[in-house]
């Protein structure tokens, strides 16, 4: 049942070395460096994608800082219920792909949502709502559990940044009919 | 030496209005802390005191051991400045920033070098299974490190993404499970006074976990912005982990059966034992969560979280605790300050635990169905999972009082410390 080489292991400590880091590294080149070298998807922008601004680029700063990305996932994934949740007055929200991240780094994909999606609330609320929002979330959106960010709310640079990057979001799809984007 | 010192940095959950008190700035603190300064410095202290006993010899540099959990301390302690101060790479687990990646590195080096020149030099031909668990986590860990730390600074977008997640997963699966059950291997049967019950089972085991864990990391995009075929292979293997965990669980039963009335009675067998069950208990909800139509529901909502508590509270934390318990009175030659906290401290962690982990489960399975029918406004499910908040909120409070009298006991247990020649006289090779 088991191959002979690996019985030696045993006794041979280099053999244990070597066959334990061959048998990580066919699993662990074939999951990482593989498809980013076949994927071309990975690495080609969606149409419409633009390098941020100096000023959202420092409000993504923020919101790495901040661990937004904690609560917050950035990806509609293909299921119905992530589509229709994350759309907006009755247009579906589109599917993410792989383009629109090309130039995310740190990635901000996410794992966890104790807070709704935001790889679509680019443009959906308007600068007021933002400050009042960031000042005390609970002022507009009673039962949320999101702490309130009174020093980015109270420091004008920091907060025009982020809401700067925010409306960013999702934005290179262009996905709503007659743009009725907020600025 | 590890063991002792990371005890210090088991950090309880907190919430505050100042900027570092903010959750998105204690969360990273309190996993990191756990991860790196609780568990890796406890299974590294453990390593220092299982091989040279395994090996018939002594480590190979005492004052390298020494340094290196000098170093390895001294990042950790750094880490929390960095942390809280929101200097932070952005990345799950990888938070910490460049300087403190390679401080990392360099203990790993080190520790790395001592372990296997100790086992270059051993005076048993035999290689005990705890010696594969160990020698492989120790390389495993070094290029899951680097691919999760380094690599992923050249990289962008899904690409980062799908190594940020090979790197997640494997700091779970190939650096705390190797140290985990190469901990289990070595005491259970100590503890138990049985033989293990299958080699053949071990290499089984071993093997086929090398083999499957490193495949799997895609599983954390199940139905994201990620190739199919990288999904279905990370299923495919996800499942395929039942092989690994199985056959470790059969060998640990196996090697206690008959022996249950000395688990009433001893604390160490008692986390042992534990542990293995929540061991069994977490890779049974992997390979199922890994399933696409499970995931639709769970992903994203707190059963994750409860299923990660229990792999690293329930099990490894478990694990590193029994370890220790029988490790201590061994090195400092005193015996334990008291069976009975030993025993209080763990039914306070099993009931914290639990109530942790079946609040979470139960509340993020419901979470996740109400976030499937989108009539429900997003906000209406968060005040839904008020109630089992309270409930996580209660059970950790146990874990923590579980984990503030372990603390207590170490340091009863260490007294007055005692000469250094009395200690070594207290520890025999095959201890």
């Amino acid at each position: 049942m088991i191959p002979n080489p690996l019985l030696k292991t045993d006794r041979s400590a280099m053999a244990l070395f070597v066959f334990s880091l061959v048998f990580f590294f066919i699993g662990g080149t074939l999951t990482t460096l593989f498809p980013a070298l076949v994927e071309d998807s990975w690495s080609k922008p969606v149409e419409g994608l633009k390098p941020l601004t100096d000023q959202q680029a420092a409000g993504r700063e923020i919101y790495k800082r901040e661990g937004c990305w904690y609560c917050h996932t950035q990806q509609v994934r293909k299921l119905p219920s992530d589509v229709a949740r994350y759309g907006w007055r009755g247009t579906a929200a589109p599917i993410s792909v792989p383009g629109e991240y090309v130039n995310d780094a740190p990635h901000f994909l996410g794992t966890r949502r104790i807070g709704p999606d935001l790889s679509r609330v680019g443009g959906k609320y308007d600068r007021t709502w933002h400050l009042a929002h960031f000042r005390n979330p609970r002022d507009l959106v009673p039962g949320s559990v999101m702490p309130p960010f009174p020093w980015i709310a109270n420091d004008p640079k920091e907060f025009e940044a982020l809401l700067a990057y925010l409306q960013t979001l999702g934005r290179a799809r262009d996905w709503r009919p007659n743009h009725d984007y907020e600025e | 030496m590890g063991v002792l010192v990371s005890l210090k940095f088991i950090w309880p959950e907190f919430m505050g209005s100042a900027p570092w008190l903010t959750f998105g700035r204690m969360r990273p603190l309190h996993v990191n802390g756990v991860l790196f300064g609780w568990l890796l410095a406890a299974d590294i202290g453990l390593v220092f005191y299982i091989v040279p006993r395994l090996c018939g010899n002594q480590l190979w540099s005492e004052k390298l051991g020494l340094f290196t959990c000098a170093l390895f301390d001294t990042v950790v302690l750094s880490a929390v400045y960095t942390t809280l101060s929101g200097t932070t790479q952005g990345l799950e687990y990888a938070e910490l920033p460049f300087l403190l990646d390679v401080g990392v590195t360099v203990s790993w080096v080190l520790f790395g070098v001592n372990v296997f020149m100790t086992i270059a030099t051993r005076k048993h031909e035999k290689l005990y299974v705890s010696i594969w668990y160990i020698m492989g986590g120790i390389l495993w860990t070094a290029f899951v490190y680097i691919g999760g730390n380094f690599a992923t600074m050249f990289q962008k977008g899904i690409s980062q993404a799908n190594l940020n997640w090979f790197y997640v997963h494997n700091a779970v699966g190939l650096i705390f499970t190797p140290f985990g059950i190469a901990i289990a291997y070595y005491f259970i049967p100590l503890a138990a006074d049985k033989p293990l019950y299958s080699h053949r089972l071990s290499m089984v085991g071993f093997w086929s976990i090398a083999f499957i864990y490193v495949w799997t990391g895609a599983h954390h995009m199940l139905h994201g912005p990620i190739s199919e075929w990288l999904q279905t292979v990370a299923i495919l293997f996800s499942v395929m982990l039942i092989i690994p965990v199985w056959t470790v669980i059969t060998n640990f039963y196996g090697t206690v059966a008959g022996r249950w009335d000395v688990v009433k009675k001893s604390p160490i067998l008692k986390f042992l034992m534990a542990g293995t069950t929540f061991y069994l208990l977490t890779c049974f909800q992997g390979p199922m969560h890994s399933l696409r139509s499970v995931s639709a529901i769970v992903s994203k909502t707190d059963w994750i979280v409860g299923h990660a508590h229990m792999a690293v509270l329930g099990a490894f934390s478990f694990f590193a605790i029994g370890g220790t318990l029988w490790a201590l009175p061994r090195i400092t030659g005193r015996p334990i300050y008291s069976d009975a906290l030993a025993s209080r401290s763990f039914w306070l962690m099993l009931w914290g635990g639990l109530i942790y982990f079946v609040s979470l489960w139960v509340g993020g399975f419901m979470q996740g169905l109400q976030w499937n029918d989108t009539s429900i406004p997003f906000v209406d499910t968060v005040v839904f999972m008020r109630p089992f908040w309270i409930a996580r909120a209660i059970g950790g409070a146990l874990m923590y009082a579980g984990i503030v009298v372990f603390l207590y006991l170490v340091f009863r247990s260490l007294g007055h410390a005692e000469d250094e020649a009395a200690v070594a006289k207290a520890n025999p090779v095959n201890g």
